[in-house]
């Protein structure tokens, strides 16, 4: 048991690593999310820069995320623009999951009837209030799942950023198991907190879902 | 770039696609076998493959490259790298493929099988007839879906020093010291092999939607 | 031969969780005979026909098909699987939610138990459901998804698909009780065209206008009891039984 023993010593590298991940992760995700939502709702005003942003969110939905994190590291300093690891490594999960927030909220948005917007209207609401007040809070409880899908997704996404050189949680399991050679008991170690922060994740979906729940959304 | 670089990255989308091409033929294989054995609720082996699905669904898959490209040796098993990449795809996609086939169970309808015992089916024929060739159909869209999952997660082999698609932009842009070009084309033809798995989805999404009456 | 009934049924007994749904039965069934059976809903009628075939395992009694017995085999002991199906080849089910296979064309849910089940070949297969197909009206239809089609034009299909195993016998559950009103007509004409060609039919069914044209036998059954057996003339004008009147008067 003594790799264990070594691991539990190596647990300070460790800890930093998850503490790390935990702000990307939150970070990112929050920033992701408002992202998204601002997109939502410039899908819903006509004018035709709608149109690029359709492409761009069809750009992200095709393309890896890391070599979007490539691009912000590795490329734009090519431009002139030399962003550290760890500030590339957020703006591109951010950029990567507003598309696709914004995505799952457009899915939603198509098939929302459209009488409520009326009677919202009808009652004077203007364009951002109806979006604020009526939209998105449905938008928002009907697709909790697909939310949740997003969450796992990008908080798998961070370990990529081990690749640019982010001292995350997977990088720390890297270092200290080339430094003590224990591979098998540093990743196992590390999988199983991957694993706690999804459970946590799924636990408060779980718990957001009754939210929806108690005003008759969930029929499934 | 240069024609040089443009063979290289071909190269690169040419180990992407069958490292990931083989993991998936695999993948979509195994998560039936995954979500037949759930479907008949074994104790004890019920609960790991849940715990498997669980783990697997929740695991970066550049962790799990790492994990198994490394810890293999001290199990005493020796993994080349390609083997440990195929692995690695091959575990993550098998999961979400069991869940994507366990839906298409759960949905099954009973009396369709009825109508079959009745015409004088055995259980045997009438999976094989009736059941299987619906299934494939239902679960079509969602393995397809998660098919360019496994494309989007792919770069994660790099981390092992696999030259994929993604690594290769390196490689380029240590010849060529500008980095911005490769990365854009090698973002071009993820798009073009991603693009063409979401029109095979919205065709799949089609067929299947005639099987729900 | 010709004298052995299509369906025999002796002292059939079935409960589900202690409830008794059917008690004692016994009902014979002549070729070519049409028998309907009647009762309210939870009176057995489903559960009767489903044991016929095995759908459900009967507690007690026995059922022949055309002299055979099914379910249990010579030497007293449960049919296997194989047995079995082999037995539910000779009896032709259509069912209340028309149960035709989504995922093949009208023409090949008729084909696919006589190629599967029976070993024969695919083009005599074809040849057979476009007769029977042409029989029920709807051989137009013949490359058409199930999807595409009306419940009437399901139920059509799904009663060729039961004559494609020229069966002893034709078992119908409750045909017509889930189609819509301006339906239920054509698929009660294919059913008559049916009887007047032969075929044994067995009808669990609340079309009271058709049980009393076409029946040679009519059965009541009342909480898993067979109350009431005669000819449809008896039946519908001087019934034997006060609850079978006390039925009619509803119906």
């Amino acid at each position: 048991m003594s790799e264990w023993a070594i691991v539990w010593e190596a647990r300070g590298a460790i800890l930093d690593g998850f503490y790390n991940t935990l702000i990307l992760f939150g970070l990112s995700v929050t920033l992701a999310f408002v992202l998204g939502c601002a997109f939502a709702y410039w899908l819903e005003t006509r004018n035709p820069a709608t149109l690029a942003l359709r492409g761009f969110i069809n750009c992200m939905r095709m393309l890896p995320f890391l070599i979007l994190a490539y691009l912000l590291y590795y490329g734009l300093p090519s431009l002139g623009l030399r962003l550290n690891a760890w500030t590339a490594g957020l703006i591109a999960l951010v950029v990567y999951y507003g598309a696709y927030f914004g995505e799952v909220l457009r899915g939603a948005r198509l098939v929302l009837p459209e009488g409520q917007v009326e009677a919202a209207k009808a009652h004077g609401f203007t364009g951002f209030k109806v979006f604020r007040r009526i939209v998105l809070p449905q938008l928002i409880i009907k697709t909790r799942p697909l939310m949740g899908n997003l969450l796992i997704l990008c908080l798998k996404d961070t370990a990529f950023l081990t690749i640019i050189t982010v001292q995350e949680l997977t990088a720390a399991a890297n270092s200290v198991q080339s430094t003590y050679f224990v591979p098998m008991e540093a990743f196992v170690v590390v999988i199983l907190l991957y694993w706690l922060i999804s459970i946590c994740l799924e636990l408060a979906l779980k718990w957001a879902g009754r939210f929806g729940a108690k005003r008759g959304f969930e029929h499934v | 770039m240069n024609g040089q670089a443009w063979l290289l990255l071909l190269d690169g989308a040419w180990t992407t696609l069958w490292i990931s091409g083989t993991a998936i033929a695999i993948g979509v294989v195994l998560g039936l076998g995954v979500a037949l054995l759930r479907m008949a609720r074994i104790p004890f082996l019920d609960q790991l493959l849940v715990v498997y699905v669980s783990l697997a669904r929740a695991t970066p898959l550049v962790t799990l490259v790492l994990f198994i490209f490394l810890s293999a040796p001290t199990l005493g098993l020796n993994l080349d790298r390609n083997t440990a990449a195929i692995l690695a795809l091959t575990l993550n996609t098998a999961a979400f493929n069991a869940e994507v086939w366990r839906a298409a169970f759960l949905s099954f309808s009973r009396e369709q099988r009825e109508a079959a015992l009745a015409c004088g089916m055995t259980d045997r024929l009438f999976f094989r007839r009736i059941m299987l060739p619906q299934m494939v159909t239902t679960s079509l869209p969602g393995l397809v879906n998660e098919m360019s999952f496994i494309i989007k997660s792919s770069p994660a082999i790099a981390v092992i020093g696999i030259v994929d698609l993604t690594r290769v932009t390196n490689r380029i842009t240590a010849v060529t010291y500008e980095p911005l070009p490769p990365i854009l084309a090698a973002g071009l033809l993820y798009m073009l092999i991603v693009g063409v798995l979401i029109k095979l989805q919205a065709i799949a999404e089609r067929k299947a939607n005639r099987l729900a009456m | 031969m010709s004298d052995v009934p299509a369906v025999r049924i002796e002292r059939l007994s079935k409960s589900f969780g202690g409830v008794e749904v059917l008690r004692d039965i016994e009902l014979t069934v002549n070729k070519g005979e049409v028998v309907s059976v009647l009762g309210s809903s939870g009176s057995g009628k489903s559960t009767l026909l489903r044991c016929i075939n095995w759908l459900e395992e009967p507690d007690r009694g026995s059922i022949h098909i055309a002299g055979q017995r099914i379910g249990i085999d010579a030497s007293g002991r449960k049919m296997r699987n194989k047995e079995l199906a082999a037995l539910r080849a000779r009896t032709g089910m259509v069912f209340q939610g028309f149960n035709l296979w989504p995922h093949l064309t009208v023409l090949h849910n008729v084909m696919e138990s006589p190629v599967q089940v029976k070993g024969m070949r695919k083009d005599e297969a074809r040849r057979i459901a476009l007769e029977l197909l042409e029989k029920v009206g709807m051989v137009e239809k013949a490359d058409a998804y199930p999807y595409t089609l009306s419940g009437g034009q399901k139920q059509r299909v799904a009663i060729a698909r039961a004559l494609a195993m020229s069966p002893e016998v034709i078992l119908f559950d409750e045909p017509t009780s889930a189609l819509d009103p301006e339906r239920v007509g054509e698929v009660l004409q294919v059913m008559k065209n049916l009887s007047a060609e032969g075929y044994t039919m067995i009808v669990v069914t609340h079309e009271m206008e058709f049980a009393r044209a076409v029946s040679d036998q009519v059965v009541f059954l009342e909480k898993g009891l067979l109350i009431e057996k005669s000819d449809p003339e008896t039946f519908f004008t001087n019934p034997a039984s006060e609850r079978v009147r006390r039925f009619l008067e509803l119906a």
